[in-house]
């Protein structure tokens, strides 16, 4: 019984993570973050009735118990679960990528309000940092769709999150930070992979548009961490063996290396953020 | 200040030869018009008014970034002449921070510099090897022994740190639009760009952490009502805004770009030789209201 419970909650728990995103996108339109007006973030996350009632009713704290219990469910429960997961299949072309790189940003638009959701950071400065960077992950994410419109291959709601994964990456004010760089460092390192292969000129200026603004983002919470802004080898999740040569003429401190849609899964897959299946011959 | 910089990103240019001076930016200059022609009544004073101040001042490409073709060679040449400034600039700013007016500035930011210019140095030794190996010749492309970083501020760059890090986050973004800038001329070079378009990829987001680092030791230095990021396009010299693009660049969210038109008309009066080094101590500094001055204060 207390097995199910928590898988319930579990259950609860992701569909409220997505749901978070649209939240974000509802309080951070387009309009909130266009340059040349003067803006001043929220200190916190606006009230928002759902998200209190909700967070009164699981218990947030109770989802590290949850899902460590969920290593004990039967497997044929697990599976259950898993059956109704939507694959996500990437083919390699210009909508492909597209859809790639919208699935990068949904992860990223559902972090940062996550880890604001999280309490653990409290500097009103970090605070205004993740709002704001978070504002943009959404912007970008409603940008895509714009331009995929039917194309997009997975609503925000197909994404199921694991929230074992998720959960670590918001334990505390390091953890947290230290995530929004890996992230953003690995955004940067995917678009500029994805780059070279896209054929519509629009699409890679927009692409262009998006990772300096990655790149931004990477060196600002760098920044708060103290962090070198620019990363060293050691730092990335492809190392310089694996790094295809000929994506990379050059390699070291001064470049951000180019990485396969492959590789890129494969570094998202280590973060374990993510249950849907990966496939496609984008990623293959 | 941008009314001037406008005026200064669109004069002529003598740079690039007339052929390359394209024919669709004249074909976007009648579709302007003709759009003003078709939009509400209600709102058509204002917007004939916004268009008629581009016929006169922006290049207002659609969707494209570029305004001239340039081969993946030009390119390279283009760029490394950028970092061969960029590397110079911070050579005299770490030259500033050991022994001269720098030397009082905060240790994490004398790191930046040193960090930043190595990478810029690196980026011109890695260039040159990609242009000789297009069969061009890096040491043709030159930058002069003493350019006029004066024009940056209209003041000496170096000669506090303040002044040092607005010029240096001047030229940060600048350069990361200027390689955004290209990317669309090295996808239309096809299989020949593909080199050059990953090497300015590349390059181009590191030059966006230089710029967010820079902005952030402003915002916590010196209190600048700036961010890593673009939170207003007025804090860049180079057109943020490019209204006929369906990409959101009036978002802080999406970078703009500036086309090679655009940036030479910036850097010109940097590769203005200085009459004096730059980074010596100068009156000139102190007394910018001098005719010379006025003259080369592109990026004022």
């Amino acid at each position: 019984m207390r097995t199910f419970l928590s898988l319930s909650f579990s259950e609860k728990d992701q569909g409220l993570t997505l749901r978070s995103l649209h939240f974000v996108k509802a309080c951070y339109p387009s309009t909130f973050i266009q340059k040349n007006h003067t803006m001043t973030f929220p200190i916190a996350p606006p009230g928002n009735r759902y998200f209190t009632s909700r967070r009164r009713l699981l218990k947030w704290s109770l989802v590290g118990l949850g899902t460590t219990l969920l290593t004990s469910v039967p497997s044929s429960l697990m599976a259950q679960t898993s059956r109704s997961l939507k694959p996500l299949t990437f083919n390699a072309d210009d909508l492909g990528i597209l859809n790639f790189a919208l699935l990068l940003e949904e992860l990223e638009a559902a972090f940062y309000p996550a880890a604001l959701k999280s309490g653990k950071i409290t500097a009103p400065k970090e605070v205004e940092y993740l709002t704001a960077i978070g504002g943009h992950e959404a912007a970008h994410v409603k940008f895509l769709r714009e331009v995929l419109g039917s194309n997009a291959l997975f609503k925000t709601s197909d994404l199921n999150l694991n929230q074992t994964g998720l959960s670590a990456l918001l334990t505390d004010r390091s953890t947290i930070l230290n995530s929004a760089v890996t992230l953003e460092d690995l955004g940067v390192h995917a678009y500029n992979g994805a780059g070279p292969s896209l054929k519509n000129p629009t699409y890679i200026l927009a692409a262009g548009s998006i990772v300096s603004v990655e790149g931004r983002h990477a060196a600002g919470v760098r920044s708060l961490l103290g962090r070198p802004t620019t990363e060293p080898d050691s730092d990335r999740l492809v190392s310089d063996a694996d790094l295809m040569a000929s994506l990379n003429p050059f390699k070291g401190r001064a470049y951000d290396e180019l990485y396969t849609p492959k590789q890129v899964v494969a570094a998202v897959g280590s973060l374990n953020v993510l249950n849907n299946p990966i496939n496609g011959t984008l990623v293959a | 200040m941008n009314h001037a910089l406008n005026q200064m990103a669109h004069s002529p240019i003598e740079t690039v030869p007339p052929q390359l001076q394209p024919t669709k930016e004249w074909l976007d200059r009648v579709g302007n018009a003709l759009l003003s022609l078709i939009i509400p009544l209600r709102s058509a004073a204002l917007i004939l008014l916004l268009s008629s101040g581009f016929l006169l001042l922006a290049p207002a490409a659609p969707s494209y970034a570029q305004t001239a073709t340039l081969t993946p060679q030009q390119i390279v040449e283009y760029a490394l002449t950028l970092e061969k400034l960029e590397a110079d600039f911070y050579r005299r700013a770490i030259g500033a921070a050991q022994t001269g007016a720098l030397r009082n500035a905060p240790q994490v930011a004398k790191d930046v510099l040193v960090s930043y210019g190595g990478d810029e140095a690196q980026h011109v030794t890695d260039l040159s090897a990609v242009l000789t190996s297009m069969g061009g010749n890096p040491d043709s492309v030159m930058i002069p022994a003493n350019p006029n970083y004066s024009a940056i501020l209209g003041r000496d760059p170096f000669a506090n740190p303040a002044d040092l890090l607005m010029a240096g986050q001047y030229v940060e973004d600048l350069g990361v639009a200027a390689y955004k800038g290209q990317v669309q001329n090295l996808v239309a070079a096809g299989d020949a760009g593909k080199t050059v378009l990953a090497a300015a990829l590349e390059i181009h987001s590191v030059e966006a952490r230089h710029a967010a680092g820079i902005r952030f030791l402003r915002q916590t230095l010196l209190g600048a009502d700036v961010r890593p990021w673009i939170k207003n396009a007025s804090s860049v010299i180079y057109n943020e805004n490019r209204p006929n693009s369906i990409i959101p660049f009036g978002s802080e969210a999406f970078d703009g770009y500036a086309t090679r038109e655009e940036v030479l008309a910036l850097v010109k009066p940097i590769l203005m030789s200085a009459p004096q080094p730059t980074s010596a101590p100068s009156p000139r500094s102190t007394a910018p209201s001098t005719p010379e001055d006025t003259t080369i204060r592109a990026l004022w």
